[in-house]
């Protein structure tokens, strides 16, 4: 039975030139999980919010959309309320009210159901999200996960037929989008529930859809079963876009040329490769890679020696004695799950806060030396995780202005400096832009803008690749090694394994406060079994220390058959 | 018609709760009738915004203004004697109107409370936080366009919190009104309307142009 | 301490209201007495014993002044003690600014149990009842208060990282803080607008919405507020009767010892044992469990 009806969708935003939404016809069987997909501005989202009444953006709209063959408009309040539920990107945008329980209520607390029927839903589906451990704390307490947990919840309440979600596992950490996109996979099988998700993880989407939905500049590009989605996508004469936000196995498959395989999962992957090079892959000499030479003549960038750190007296400690260091010009990554204290060391090494124990060094200076605002100037900057925050003003170019007004810079010279570095990061076509208005690539280009203002000589970077779709990360790989073949040394803090893979020259562990080990990235991910990249699990039965793709598809060719 | 016999109700009970305690607690009814004629005003006030029909976004957006004052006022802490919450409240009610003035002072007295304590002051705090609300609001037009004026209501409101709040103190510590001990009330919190005026004139004529600056954009962006 | 909190917030009010206004606005000693001590007792019960010690001693200022003052600004009474600018210094002054001084005292007490154990949710409970819009709009304020810290924190690091928080002059600090606090305005308002359509999509706004909140009303409740209201009510019929009017101007005179007036004093005083009484109930509870098990 179709739930849901779209016909020639098309859509224009007050005072855009071109239509967001060019004639979209699409159907939705009830029960179906389906992956709505495409670059950033290809009006994925702007779908989305039209298929839910309340959320639909202002502009013109022409065509039709039937819910249960009925026209959205014509259904009444309390129906589009309850039986279309939606989950935004961010987490914090839509938790209402100060407790987990009035959060879960509040619902239908709307839709007017009186107490004993609340009590029964709001226990019910606490019971089976696993919610009745935090049921009456405070919303504010949560984690990212369990807030994106409880929004779901406190949706799903209203016992709704079609879920809408906006891309709501980008905010999150790994482990706790894995466990997302697992808990809705639970819900299409175990209760029907028809699902339709916006998402750039298509490594884990991928799988769990009965349908994937590729969108390109307000059409319809393609919308087929995933496997056949892939496949089509990678044997267009040009290669589009959406190719590497692709999962791993598919993307080794099709570089191979194994068009007709597409496996979609590691474990098909990895029966893929096995299958085709067990054998070769045992008679390839194993290649030692040639490690560079260490230069250890110069005093490291950063060093940390034995560095504590809590919060306050009465709490335990953060750190635990963390050493490291980074060399100069060397692009390290600090990888390790929430709370293991990442962000705290990167807090401290940008002298944010204070060790009670240790030393800090940057070029071999005490943190200490560099009073008053000297270490961030042309020293050190911080792209925090939340780029936004850096910006006060109402445009990103009256931002840089202003920045480089405190620091004294002549106006002309402003001028010319704003121009050379936009030109430098390409966000020249940004600059006259609201700070609130950009999408998540671009403000985090444009952050990257105003740190460069000031020259750094060592960029950290807290979770830099947070909510980028495969493209935009792509664009900031880039930037960010373009920077690093200029001299600045790079540290990051990221939950990305794919990220570190592909770009760190080290990477360190992070586990209860320490740093456990440090290595180059092919040593590093080898020597994990389960923190490691999708490839490498593909592939570490024949070439354990293949940890990106593009290592896997060139092991593969050597080993040729 | 439930309208009616409502405010029917109130109408009895106002005077009824008055008289009744005053005549109950006939050695402290100054203190007895200035709570309760507090609470019963603010009481009416809340109704009559309970009544009216406020849509969603006007709602969300005075739980929001309501943080943003508390939160300065946090933010603030490490300066002793700095409190935007009066500066905020009147940029409010110039800004978004009286009532929205009234709500913000009512209820960053309250919200402040749960965090710093309440007492039977609460009411009181929440009256005068909320009348310079609504003040604010009925002078919204001479604020915007002068800078002399704001200036003076800077001065003029930090102290009419402290008057306000030092009727309170003699009506407590008295059996009735004295006047000598009020003015000595006034003399002994000299200083701290003194600080009072003085941040109030810094937080005004540093933030309210700006902050308006905020609101103008917000509000045409999303047309309120 | 979770034998008297436990109880339904209509409950709680009530108590709270009536030992509030006895306390508040009535003037015999021995209620004032009352009242202190329960107070006292109540907050130790609430809180650790140190903690308690440490706010009678910082209330002990306040009531010095009060008790000392009141002679000077007020010259009733018959009994001069001393002249003082050729003003008298009566004794009656002198014990009603003692009175006066232990009925704040009492009543900080009691407003220190009251914020305690009326939290946040059963305020808004009891709030919602009335104005349940405006409740809904603290429920929100008090999401977004951590929230907006938690950015402005955020916003000072980022800030602090391009070397602009490090003036160390109180003016350039202010600016800091406000350029902070400028920022933290202008998020909060889209997060609310962001927010609202979140509410919308959830149904907000359609008629008929109710009330649900996790608080039962059970036969204890039901106890609880019935005996409340008779002691409440016993000792306000013996000040209506005027059984327990004391008056300390020109003269002290304490009310003709009557059946009423006894019974009203000792009904109070019973009314501000409660908690303790039901904590002490409680414990026995489980010691007895404990000691069975």
């Amino acid at each position: 039975m179709e739930l849901l009806q779209i016909e020639n969708l098309t859509f224009r935003y007050p005072g855009a030139e071109a239509d967001a939404l060019r004639g979209i016809t699409l159907t939705v069987r009830q029960g179906e999980f389906l992956v709505l997909c495409g670059e950033s501005g290809c009006g994925k989202t702007t779908l989305l919010r039209l298929l839910k009444r309340e959320l639909a953006p202002a502009g013109k709209r022409g065509g039709e959309i039937r819910y249960r063959g009925r026209s959205l408009e014509a259904l009444d309040a309390r129906t589009s309320a309850a039986q279309i539920g939606f989950v935004l990107q961010n987490p914090d945008e839509q938790i209402v009210t100060d407790k987990v329980w009035h959060e879960l209520a509040f619902g239908l607390e709307n839709l007017g159901l009186p107490t004993g029927v609340i009590r029964r839903r709001v226990g019910e589906m606490a019971s089976y999200f696993g919610i009745q451990d935090w049921f009456r704390r405070e919303t504010d307490a949560l984690s990212g996960g369990q807030k994106q947990l409880l929004n779901l919840a406190s949706v799903l309440v209203m016992q709704p037929k079609l879920l809408l979600l906006d891309e709501p596992t980008a905010q999150l950490d790994p482990i706790a989008a894995s466990e997302f996109l697992q808990t809705l996979y639970k819900l299409n099988r175990e209760l029907g529930l028809t699902i339709l998700l916006v998402e750039h993880r298509l490594e884990e989407a991928f799988p769990l859809a009965d349908r994937a939905v590729l969108l390109e500049a307000g059409r319809v590009l393609d919308c087929d079963a995933p496997r056949r989605l892939g496949r089509a996508l990678q044997t267009r004469e040009h290669t589009h876009p959406m190719c590497c936000a692709l999962p791993s196995a598919m993307r080794i498959a099709h570089a191979l040329g194994a068009v007709e395989q597409s496996p979609l999962t590691v474990r098909e992957g990895r029966d893929f490769l096995e299958a085709r090079f067990a054998a070769s892959a045992q008679a390839q000499p194993q290649t030692q890679p040639e490690i560079p030479p260490e230069p250890d003549d110069a005093a490291p960038a950063i060093e940390l020696k034995n560095v504590w750190f809590r919060y306050e007296k009465e709490l335990p400690d953060v750190l635990r004695g963390v050493t490291m260091a980074v060399r100069r010009g060397e692009f390290y990554c600090i990888l390790g799950a929430n709370g293991t204290g990442k962000t705290t060391a990167l807090q401290v090494v940008a002298g944010l806060r204070r060790p009670y124990r240790g030393a800090v060094r940057i070029d071999g200076k005490p943190l200490k030396a560099y009073g008053g605002g000297a270490l961030y100037r042309g020293k050190l900057a911080l792209l925090p995780q939340n780029p936004q925050t850096l910006f006060l003003q109402d445009t990103v170019r009256a931002d840089l202005d202003e920045l480089l007004a405190l620091r004294g810079v002549e106006k002309e010279a402003r001028e010319a400096q704003v121009k050379a570095v936009a030109a430098r990061v390409g966000v020249e076509p940004l600059l006259d832009r609201h700070p609130f208005d950009l999408s998540g690539g671009e403000l985090q280009k444009c952050a990257l803008a105003k740190l460069l203002l000031s020259a750094p000589e060592i960029l950290l970077l807290d979770e830099p690749t947070k909510g980028l779709d495969a493209f935009a990360k792509q664009k900031l790989t880039a930037l960010l090694r373009g920077l690093c073949d200029d001299g600045v040394t790079l540290l990051a803090v990221t939950h990305d394994v794919e990220f570190a893979a592909e770009n760190a020259d080290r990477c360190g562990l992070f586990f209860d406060g320490e740093l456990l080990s440090d290595d180059r990235p092919q040593a590093f991910f080898a020597q994990n079994h389960f923190y490691t990249t999708a490839a490498n699990r593909m592939a570490r039965g024949l070439w354990p220390d293949a940890v990106t793709c593009a290592q896997v598809v060139a092991r593969c060719r050597e080993a040729k058959p | 018609m439930k309208r009616v016999m409502l405010r029917c109700i109130f109408c009895a009970a106002l005077p009824a709760v008055v008289v009744g305690g005053a005549l109950l607690f006939r050695e402290r009814h100054y203190a007895f009738v200035s709570l309760a004629v507090a609470l019963l005003a603010l009481f009416a006030f809340f109704l009559r915004f309970e009544r009216a029909a406020l849509d969603v976004r006007r709602l969300v957006l005075l739980a929001a203004l309501t943080a943003l004052s508390v939160t300065g006022r946090m933010l603030f802490a490490p300066l002793p004697g700095f409190k935007p919450v009066t500066a905020m409240v009147v940029i409010t009610g110039v800004a978004f109107g009286g009532e929205a003035g009234f709500l913000t002072g009512a209820f960053s007295a309250l919200l402040s409370n749960f965090y710093f304590g309440q007492g039977p002051w609460t009411p009181f705090q929440m009256l005068c936080w909320g009348l310079i609300g609504l003040a604010a609001g009925r002078f919204s037009g001479i604020l915007r366009r002068s800078p002399p004026a704001l200036a003076v209501c800077a001065v003029l409101s930090g102290v009419a919190y402290s008057c306000g709040m030092d009727v309170w103190t003699v009506l407590w510590a008295d059996g009735g009104f004295s006047l000598s001990r009020y003015f000595a009330a006034l003399a002994s919190s000299l200083p701290f309307t003194a600080v009072y005026a003085l941040s109030n004139l810094l937080f005004l004529l540093l933030f309210a142009r700006p902050i308006w600056r905020i609101l103008d954009r917000f509000r045409q962006k999303y047309a309120l | 301490m979770n034998a008297f909190a436990a109880y339904h917030p209509t409950v709680l009010l009530t108590y709270f209201l009536s030992v509030l206004v006895v306390s508040m606005f009535a003037l015999h000693p021995v209620l004032q007495a009352a009242a202190l001590l329960g107070g006292l007792v109540f907050c130790a019960l609430l809180q650790s014993r140190r903690r308690t010690a440490a706010d009678l001693a910082f209330y002990l200022p306040l009531f010095l002044l009060i008790a000392v003052t009141n002679p000077l600004f007020s010259h009733n009474g018959v009994t001069p003690l001393f002249f003082l600018n050729g003003n008298p210094v009566t004794l009656e002054a002198l014990l009603y600014g003692v009175q006066i001084a232990l009925m704040l005292v009492g009543v900080l007490f009691w407003c220190k149990c009251y914020s305690k154990v009326m939290t946040t949710d059963k305020f808004l409970y009891l709030f919602g009842r009335v104005i349940p819009k405006l409740a809904l709009v603290l429920s929100m304020a008090l999401r977004f208060l951590p929230l907006f810290l938690r950015r402005a924190r955020e916003v000072r690091r980022a800030q602090k990282t391009l070397g602009l928080l490090a003036a160390k002059s109180r003016v350039d600090r202010i600016r800091g803080e406000m350029r902070v606090f400028l920022a933290v305005i202008s998020w909060s308002l889209e997060h609310a607008m962001a927010l609202s359509s979140a509410m919308k999509a959830r149904g907000y706004g359609l008629k008929g919405r109710t009330q649900f909140s996790l608080f039962r009303f059970t036969p204890g409740d039901g106890v609880l507020l019935g005996v409340s209201l008779a002691l409440f009510g016993l000792t306000l019929a013996g000040m209506a009767t005027g059984a327990t009017r004391f008056a300390y101007y020109p003269r002290l005179t304490a009310p003709p010892a009557s059946p009423l007036g006894l019974l009203a004093l000792c009904a109070f005083a019973v009314l501000c044992a409660l908690p303790a009484i039901l904590e002490g109930k409680e414990w026995l509870t489980w010691s007895f469990c404990k000691s069975k098990i």
